[in-house]
């Protein structure tokens, strides 16, 4: 990949917390390297205390990296241009508690140096887009959590950024607000905005993202797309109604068959030459084929997967 | 001793405020331009946030209330009573105005970390001198609008009490406005030192540290006088750090007209001017300080 290609790079960054209690000190980010390039929806996922946060952090220049570098958009975050082109969602929407919306947003607004006019149009566009028009005068503090965090992406936006990151943004979200929050995001998406999110539900992760970066104890311990994760399917799946007993235990039996449970033939993809076979002597044996399928393992299997050889 | 130790040290700090500017002009000088709106938009939004804290405008009800409660003490002949309305007025906004920086102050920058609305601020477009700026020029116009609205209380308490006792004979109420509004003023520009001050310290330490070298510095910068007179008679060591005190706290009772004003004793504009422009001095080393702390601290 050209550097031209992506918009945030990171190399070897580490941080280190020291503390007179631990002069040794304690590694949040150990040695990262990564890239998000134009137009994609990164997405890094990790355990908590596995250094996402404080990968963000740095990236925004909120705290500082004891080794490494970041750049984004080819330039460090110190440069304001670049903090003119970027939107952060901070986990667990921390904005002026005693401020309604429209206030909250024409202040951020504020800070990009727009016009009063312009402002007040960014208010009634971001207020519509979050879906916040009917409560744009409720203090932050009388919102539900939901609220609260599409304002807080509502003040992500106001600058119409090229790069957003997000962290956790479905955190504390019923499931109603989360479906509402991924739906904003495949929205952000499609408009071609490139997003870097942390998250700890890989559900919505499998959802909106095309890369994925598994983090663990600091470390990058796997990277790519989901199919790159996954992998390809290692067996196959069979369901069957009607395959009982004597002939369940027949067909357990028939070459390529690994196992039969609860109405499931699983055979290994490897075996895919006997599925024929196996399909006609179920048939035969009074078996009804519902479907067959060869999944993929889920994210949640590559990051138990990922994070479990690691702790090895 | 002390006072060329002062000068030296005002000298030491007016050029280090030219280094600094010197140094990172090249860093500041394109930026200036969208400086200033950011400094102004943080600072409308802390006086904005000021407005809204239930606690501020209970307290100011309360202060109100006393300045207007001594009009009442109808046992003092009006000489006296003007003495204790001019002294009690002024105390009153002072004790006030220097609980309120403390409290605005020391909570400002500790409390926008600790709640994490510095997040959203810092990723934006915003440096963090302009932050630590905004801050500041927002605790300057809450101070300056509670001083205001008090010396006008104040005032308003006199001329109403002026006019109740000009008709009895042998009265002689004399409010003495130009000098109560001149002390009034002096007391906004000493909390403007001590703002400075404790935001300073705020960037770097806990609130709970910050709140307490406030009030160790208010009281010292109060004592400045008596902190001289224990250096001169001090040796070795603690006179040397009793110097040190002297020079590096800032001299708050300088700004403290109260008791000339109530004792209508004449008033020296001048010193009262040297004053402004000897904090407007040490303010501007302090908050250059603040802003250099505030930038390598890890929010």
């Amino acid at each position: 990949m050209s550097n031209e290609e992506a918009v945030l790079q990171v190399e070897g960054l580490t941080k280190i917390y020291r503390s007179l209690f631990t002069p040794a000190g304690v590694k949040a980010v150990d040695d990262l390297n990564l890239s998000v390039r134009r137009g994609e929806t990164y997405s890094i996922v990790g355990p908590n205390g596995s250094g996402k946060t404080t990968t963000l952090k740095i990236l925004l220049g909120l705290i500082f990296p004891t080794g490494g570098t970041t750049s984004i958009f080819g330039k460090g975050i110190s440069d304001l241009s670049v903090r003119a082109r970027i939107g952060f969602l901070p986990e667990d929407a921390y904005l002026y508690d005693c401020f309604n919306g429209e206030e909250l947003l024409d202040f951020y607004a504020g800070l990009f140096g727009f016009s009063s006019r312009r402002r007040a149009e960014l208010v009634e566009e971001l207020l519509s887009l979050v879906g916040m028009q009917a409560n744009r005068r409720v203090p932050f503090r009388e919102c539900s959590k939901g609220m609260r965090q599409r304002l807080a992406l509502a003040q992500a936006l106001v600058n119409d950024p090229e790069l957003l990151i997000l962290d956790e943004p479905t955190s504390g979200l019923d499931p109603a607000g989360r479906h509402q929050m991924t739906r904003l995001i495949l929205e952000l998406k499609r408009r071609g905005k490139t997003i870097l999110l942390c998250s700890h539900f890989l559900a919505e992760v499998e959802e909106v993202c095309d890369r994925v970066g598994i983090m663990y104890r600091g470390r990058l311990v796997a990277e790519g797309t989901l199919a790159e994760l996954a992998g390809e399917p290692t067996e196959i799946l069979i369901t069957v109604t009607g395959l009982e007993g004597a002939a369940a235990e027949k067909v357990g039996g028939q070459a390529g068959v690994m196992e039969v449970r609860d109405g499931v033939v699983r055979m290994s993809k490897a075996d895919e030459g006997q599925l024929w076979a196996v399909l006609e002597f179920i048939h035969r044996a009074g078996g009804v084929i519902v479907e067959v399928t060869r999944p993929r393992p889920t994210l949640q299997d590559v990051f138990v997967r990922a994070i479990g050889e690691e702790a090895k | 001793m002390s006072a060329a130790l002062g000068k030296l040290l005002f000298i030491i700090g007016l050029a280090i405020v030219a280094a600094v500017v010197a140094i990172t002009r090249k860093a500041w000088a394109p930026a200036a331009g969208h400086a200033l709106p950011s400094i102004w938009r943080i600072a409308k939004i802390t006086v904005a946030e000021a407005r809204r804290r239930r606690v501020i405008q209970a307290v100011m009800v309360l202060v109100v209330m006393i300045i207007v409660s001594m009009n009442f003490f109808s046992y003092l002949s009006p000489h006296e009573q003007s003495r204790m309305l001019i002294s009690g007025g002024l105390a009153s906004i002072t004790v006030f105005g220097i609980l309120l920086s403390i409290f605005v102050a020391a909570f400002m920058i500790p409390q926008e970390i600790e709640n994490r609305t510095v997040y959203a601020i810092l990723s934006k477009p915003v440096r963090r001198f302009e932050f630590v700026m905004g801050k500041y020029l927002g605790a300057l116009i809450i101070l300056g609008a509670i001083i205001g609205i008090l010396t006008v209380v104040l005032v308003g308490v006199l001329v109403f009490q002026d006019r109740l006792v000009q008709d009895l004979p042998d009265s002689k109420f004399d409010p003495n406005l130009g000098p109560v509004v001149f002390a009034a003023i002096m007391s906004y520009f000493a909390l403007a030192v001590l703002t400075a001050l404790i935001i300073l310290i705020s960037t770097v330490a806990s609130t709970t540290m910050t709140v307490l070298s406030a009030f160790i510095i208010w009281a010292v910068g109060s004592l400045q006088s008596q902190i001289y007179e224990l250096a001169e008679n001090a040796a070795g060591a603690t006179k040397l750090l009793l110097f040190i005190i002297y020079n590096v706290v800032p001299k708050l009772e300088n700004f403290d007209f109260r008791h000339q004003v109530s004792n209508m004793m004449p008033v020296s504009v001048i010193s009262g001017w040297h004053a402004v422009i000897h904090g407007i001095g040490y303010t501007l080393v302090v908050l250059i300080l603040a802003a250099i702390f505030f930038n390598d601290r890890q929010v």
